[in-house]
């Protein structure tokens, strides 16, 4: 028999509007020698297994920790689900809190966020319209332009999806500063500028936090158990 | 049947909701409780073999743990081929396979890669639910394919010819079965086949459990028959047969054009898989195999002494031919599965799953696993049998 090239039955229609796997990150720099002797740690005690389906409780505390250390922001340790990259956290946060056929206003750029939405059936808009019902806000758009538009993801009960997976530094303000809108606001962060082949990533908080969890379990369970615990790691000596 | 139980706890009746978050619901119970002997996850108690350990950590110290291409390292795809073309029959090359986050995302892929809103998925009942979601974003809808314990939850083809409709695209076939333990047999396979190229149905085949089958069953791969190569999604992931679930790493293997569609969904909503959990498949592959077959005696064992303890408890049960679960009929309790899966909980600290979480007109049976040493599972019986006669009718 001959190796299948084609199935029998046309794909689904959603394959048109996506775009060949771009070509894999390139190297990192080498990781700190404690943060390979704690994943190697992780495997001699036979951390092999399903983690929690959120994560580790220990990476889990360290995020709520850095969010209140860092702007101020209250997340409990149980809203807070690591996930396989900051794409899995954009695609699970994405489509569970966006509808087919709504609109996302992207001010920054959506070039990270087109295919999801496109799998969901949802369009990317770039200026605000009435029937937005979510922001996505990177760091690098224009403070001003983003105070401006989280007054009117206030006023207006948008969810606010605030990732800063890609940030350079670490920005001055967060949207969930704002108590009236902390409950509509998950935060996407993850270690791929630094550990991108371990494929490790986080979203935190929200009223929908629990909905969210959910969403990452169904698609892969849980994340990557010894890249759990090297992430870790990485993150309490950096802030050391 | 169920009956109307007096003695049971309004507590209980509180959790009979049927549903698929209920088997989380219980994990997240147990977790909070002490001392309780977890006889419900399909999570591998063995370790995973130390070759492979070795192999992830010489990756580690290496610095081999850059992000690979999306559908995952060559060398694996590559290695995977041989292996599906060498055990399985199937004819593949590397580019017909890609390495998944998992098994459970490999389905989620293949799912979102075929079926449009509207199509009709035939799934057999009892099923692996956490696959609802899956099915469900794509806009999917899940037509249900009986199968019964007096023919040990086999599938027949019969019956999945009556189920098929102008809307029916895919078959969703898991063998052996989560939750039933029965297994596809090749007979049965062969007449699948030919309804499936009779109606030109793809078939989405869920391998998992291939390497732990109970002798004399064997595992047969559908995708090796005849004119079954273009129309087969093979699943299939290294965390059962290698204690591996905690690394999420899996693979598919497709047509070339279905691989290319996963591949570019993938990119979009997961990325590609952790190296190191690459690495660690690799040397799955490539290394002693001795680990398949102690594993396998291991759970031969154990399930001698579950379905003796089962037994006791009075309990009905199809053979288990494969898989780690033993799917048993708790009926003459005469309390609801969800009810007695709390029960057994609060009361034994023994964590099993209801068979609601697995369909909803399973409130008859219970899904055990197979994941403790022997003593534990002596011990979880133990444990249960005064429950149970505390409430039986």
């Amino acid at each position: 028999m001959q190796n299948p090239s084609t199935l029998s039955r046309p794909l689904a229609e959603r394959i048109a509007s996506l775009p060949p796997p771009p070509p894999p990150a390139g190297e990192n720099p080498p990781l700190p020698a404690r943060v390979i002797e704690a994943a190697a740690a992780a495997l001699a005690r036979g951390e092999t297994h399903y983690t929690d389906r959120p994560g580790i409780p220990e990476f889990r505390g360290w995020v709520a920790e850095h969010l209140r250390q860092r702007w101020g922001v209250t997340v409990d340790p149980s809203e807070v689900t690591v996930t396989c990259g900051s794409t899995e956290a954009r695609y699970v946060t994405l489509t569970l809190l966006a509808e087919p056929g709504s609109a996302v206003l992207c001010p920054g750029d959506a070039a990270r966020i087109r295919g999801a939405l496109s799998l969901l059936g949802a369009e990317v808009v770039y200026s605000v319209r009435d029937d937005v019902r979510l922001l996505y806000l990177t760091p690098d758009v224009y403070r001003e332009t983003s105070i401006e538009l989280l007054q009117r993801a206030e006023a207006d009960n948008w969810w606010v999806v605030y990732d800063l997976s890609f940030a350079a530094t670490s920005p001055p303000f967060h949207p969930a500063q704002n108590k009236k809108l902390a409950s509509r606001v998950v935060t996407i962060d993850s270690l791929s500028g630094r550990m991108a082949g371990w494929r490790l990533g986080w979203m935190a908080g929200s009223a929908a936090a629990l909905r969210l969890r959910a969403g990452k379990q169904a698609i892969t369970i849980c994340t990557t158990a010894v890249s759990q615990w090297a992430g870790l790691e990485l993150l309490r000596t950096e802030s050391a | 049947m169920t009956l109307a139980n007096p003695k049971i706890p309004e507590s209980a009746r509180a959790v009979a909701a049927d549903g698929t978050q209920l088997r989380y619901a219980l994990m997240e119970m147990a977790r909070d409780m002490p001392a309780v002997i977890t006889l419900g996850r399909g999570d591998p108690d063995l370790p995973t073999p130390p070759h492979i350990i070795d192999a992830a950590n010489r990756a580690m110290r290496a610095g081999l743990t850059a992000p690979t291409p999306v559908p995952g390292m060559p060398a694996l795809r590559a290695a995977i081929a041989e292996r599906l073309r060498a055990e399985n029959g199937l004819p593949v090359a590397a580019d017909n396979v890609m390495v998944t986050t998992g098994g459970q995302e490999g389905l989620f892929l293949a799912v979102q890669a075929i079926i449009n809103p509207g199509d009709e998925v035939l799934v057999p009942d009892p099923r692996y639910s956490s696959y609802d979601d899956a099915i469900k974003r794509a806009g999917g809808k899940m037509v249900m394919v009986p199968t019964a314990r007096d023919d040990a939850f086999n599938l027949d083809a019969a019956a999945v010819e009556a189920a098929i409709s102008p809307a029916s695209k895919a078959l969703l076939i898991v063998t052996p079965s989560n939750p039933t333990a029965g297994i596809v047999t090749e007979e049965r396979l062969r007449a699948i086949a030919d309804v499936c190229i009779r109606h030109n149905l793809i078939v989405i085949v869920d391998e998992i459990y291939s390497k732990i089958v109970f002798p004399p069953w064997r595992h047969f791969s559908i995708g090796a028959l005849p004119s079954m190569a273009e129309r087969t999604i093979t699943l299939d992931a290294f965390s059962k047969a290698y204690a591996m679930t905690g690394w999420r790493c899996g693979y598919a293997a497709a047509p070339a054009d279905v691989i290319g569609a996963m591949a570019r969904i993938k990119a979009v909503t997961t990325g590609a898989v952790a190296t190191v959990s690459q690495w660690a498949g690799l040397a799955a592959l490539e290394g002693p195999q001795d680990c398949i077959s102690e594993y396998l005696d291991i759970y031969i064992e154990r399930r001698a002494v579950l379905l003796a303890g089962l037994k006791r408890m009075g309990f009905a049960y199809g053979e288990p031919r494969g898989g780690l679960f033993v799917w048993a009929d708790s009926s003459s309790t005469g309390i609801h599965a969800a009810e007695l899966s709390y029960l057994l909980l609060k009361e034994a600290g023994v964590l099993i799953f209801p068979g609601t979480a697995f369909g909803e007109k399973w409130r008859d049976y219970v899904r055990i696993t197979m994941l403790e040493p022997i003593e534990t599972l002596r011990a979880a019986i133990e444990r249960m049998l005064p429950v149970l006669e505390r409430y039986r009718l």
